[in-house]
């Protein structure tokens, strides 16, 4: 990065929160500081929504997962249009109509005290954590790659985040989103246009869709109801709509969202459109990573992205044994180059055998970076997540031109602010309107709950900076922070269910229903191989089931003669 | 104009929501097409 690209990258992301602040400078009551003004429409609406589904690593991670395997990662999309529409017609107006700040608060008047407090932990606990993460995983991947301190990486990125989300609110979030994604999708789109652009120029668009398209880059839809498949369309609508269900109903970071501004058309278009606009936004961006696999396949990309790791597995005295990986390397990508290029022009008759070819020795490549993997482990290098994270950021720094790096470099700050901010402003207003009002003052001045809802919001600042800060002591802390967040969501997913769909059901036997789940849902984890994202439905059924016993068994006197 | 004033975009929701799923379906169509052409 020069002088340009760094000029670039501080007036972008400068730019943004300060004209948030501008715009917001005032001194709001507690429903505009936590569900914004009338003036937040349903652009508004569905920009922000955007931009808090796509924090950093969907940018950083998304181009590097197509780059390895394909862009059959599209699919997973697939049930988020239907969870949305169910979100639309379903909770937006009963939260709306109740007037609610938060979704557990919803708990509350639906069920009791309790339920509403175990809702509202469950979140904190999990979002609190992750909140954490998404500061740290671009900050570990940015520092290491330019060289920058990684605890001022993580202040940089958290520090301003706080500032600007406890001053503003809900409403500065919504307005720095609204620009945040603007210019994520402006550095995305540029990046795509000179992926093409840098291919060879004999190479049509076209051309290189159908090479890369015969290495086994393009297949978005697959209907095979094979198991053993990782993304199905299958899978995709099934699995797609129940996390999509949990995230868009029930986790305050999304609610607030669209609760803000307060007219119920102006939720339901603004989720719409985000039914509308997240396959083809998340295809592009898979398709990015197609291109930049094609890329390197006519300039040769490293063995191992993630240089500094590679470079400190040299100086520990594994040179020898990477330098006799690198020259076959070397060799392979000769090779499959000239493949590439005779198959790109090849007859009907030869194409197939050429393809097969090209995608053994693609093969072989892998192997040869597993292989580099397994001696970077042993040499104690400690290569820190996958290394696809790390292709698409590479792409940037050393195959653009300066100023697009800045920006490509601030797109990551943007997503990474937006999506705090997003989650910061949630957690503190939980943890005001949920815990802090009813529990310790009930009945102070609506100007008190906006200073408490401020002093929350900077306190789970400085947690998730402490979080990202001491997160470098956990192996593969990305993949934990999934983990994480499928542990709870099936159960807080359940507790909304039952609000919504068993109407017979009361609080006490939806509470212990959930706490059973929850303990269920650990044990399994700490006992069992099961894949982690069958938590979000073994935690929801078995609220839903425990639940119904409990309240025709241990309950049943507690059910009133008429429900509403 | 207010949010209230503003002329409805559908004239129900259920319509809206049939308009999100027909889009929904020539998207994945369109993406089905594009594998087959392309893989």
């Amino acid at each position: 990065m020069n002088r340009i690209d760094y000029i670039v990258l501080v007036a972008t992301i400068l730019a943004i929160p300060l004209y948030g602040l501008w715009r917001t400078w005032n001194h709001p009551n507690l429903r505009e500081y936590l569900k914004g003004d009338a003036t937040i429409r349903w652009g508004t609406i569905g920009l922000s929504v955007l931009a808090t589904q796509a924090g950093p690593i969907t940018f950083l991670s998304m181009p590097g997962q197509a780059y390895e395997s394909g862009i059959g990662f599209i699919q997973n999309y697939f049930g988020q249009p239907f969870a949305l529409i169910v979100v639309c017609a379903i909770f937006v107006p009963i939260y709306q109509r109740l007037k609610v700040y938060t979704a557990y608060e919803y708990l509350g008047q639906r069920f009791d005290r309790k339920t509403r407090l175990l809702g509202a932990f469950l979140f904190l606990i999990q979002r609190g954590i992750a909140a954490g993460i998404t500061i740290y995983a671009p900050a570990i991947i940015l520092s290491a790659l330019l060289g920058w301190d990684l605890n001022l990486t993580i202040w940089l990125a958290g520090g301003f985040v706080i500032a600007y989300t406890v001053v503003g609110g809900t409403k500065i979030v919504s307005l720095t989103q609204r620009y945040q994604i603007l210019v994520i999708l402006v550095g995305m789109a540029l990046a795509f246009g000179i992926a093409v652009y840098r291919l060879p120029a004999d190479l049509s668009f076209s051309g290189a869709l159908s090479i890369a398209g015969k290495m086994g880059k393009l297949q978005a839809v697959d209907f095979s109801v094979d198991p053993s498949r990782r993304y199905t369309f299958w899978s995709g609508i099934l699995g797609g709509f129940f996390l999509s269900l949990s995230y868009f109903g029930a986790d305050q970071s999304q609610v607030q969202r669209y609760l803000a501004g307060g007219s119920l058309r102006a939720s339901r278009i603004g989720l719409l459109f985000n039914a509308i606009i997240k396959v083809p936004m998340q295809f592009l961006i898979l398709l990015l990573g197609a291109m930049v696999f094609l890329f390197y396949q006519f300039e040769k990309p490293p063995m191992f992205f993630n240089q500094p790791t590679y470079q400190r597995a040299i100086e520990r005295g594994h040179g020898p044994q990477l330098t006799a990986l690198q020259t076959q390397f070397d060799d392979v990508f000769a090779r499959k180059r000239e493949t590439i290029q005779a198959m790109s022009s090849a007859s009907a008759e030869t194409s197939p055998a050429l393809t097969a070819q090209v995608r053994a020795l693609d093969a072989e490549a892998r192997g040869i970076r597993d292989n580099t993997r397994k001696i970077l482990e042993e040499a104690g290098a400690n290569p820190k997540g996958k290394d696809s994270d790390y292709v698409f950021i590479t792409f940037v720094l050393h195959h653009l031109p300066h100023g697009v790096v800045g920006l490509l470099v601030a797109v990551i700050f943007c997503a990474t602010m937006s999506a705090t901010s997003a989650v910061l402003n949630a957690l503190g207003s939980t943890t005001a309107v949920d815990l802090y009002r009813p529990l310790i003052r009930p009945n102070a001045s609506d100007h008190h709950y906006v200073i408490a809802t401020k002093v929350l919001t900077a306190a789970w600042g400085l947690v998730a900076i402490a979080v990202a800060s001491f997160a470098s002591l956990v192996e593969n802390l990305i993949e934990a922070g999934n983990i994480l967040g499928s542990v709870f969501y099936g159960s807080i997913l359940g507790l909304f269910l039952v609000a919504f769909f068993m109407r017979t059901v009361r609080g006490s036997a939806v509470f212990f229903a959930a706490v059973i789940a929850q303990t269920l849902v650990l044990v399994l984890f700490f006992t069992s191989n099961i894949g982690y994202l069958w938590y979000n439905v073994i935690g929801c059924i078995a609220v839903l089931l425990f639940a119904w016993i409990l309240q025709w068994t241990v309950f049943r006197n507690s059910r009133p003669a008429t429900v509403g | 104009m207010s949010e209230q004033d503003r002329p409805p975009l559908f004239r129900t929701w259920r319509k809206a929501y049939l308009f999100a799923i027909v889009l929904f379906a020539i998207e994945v169509a369109l993406l089905y097409a594009f594998t087959l052409r392309f893989s």
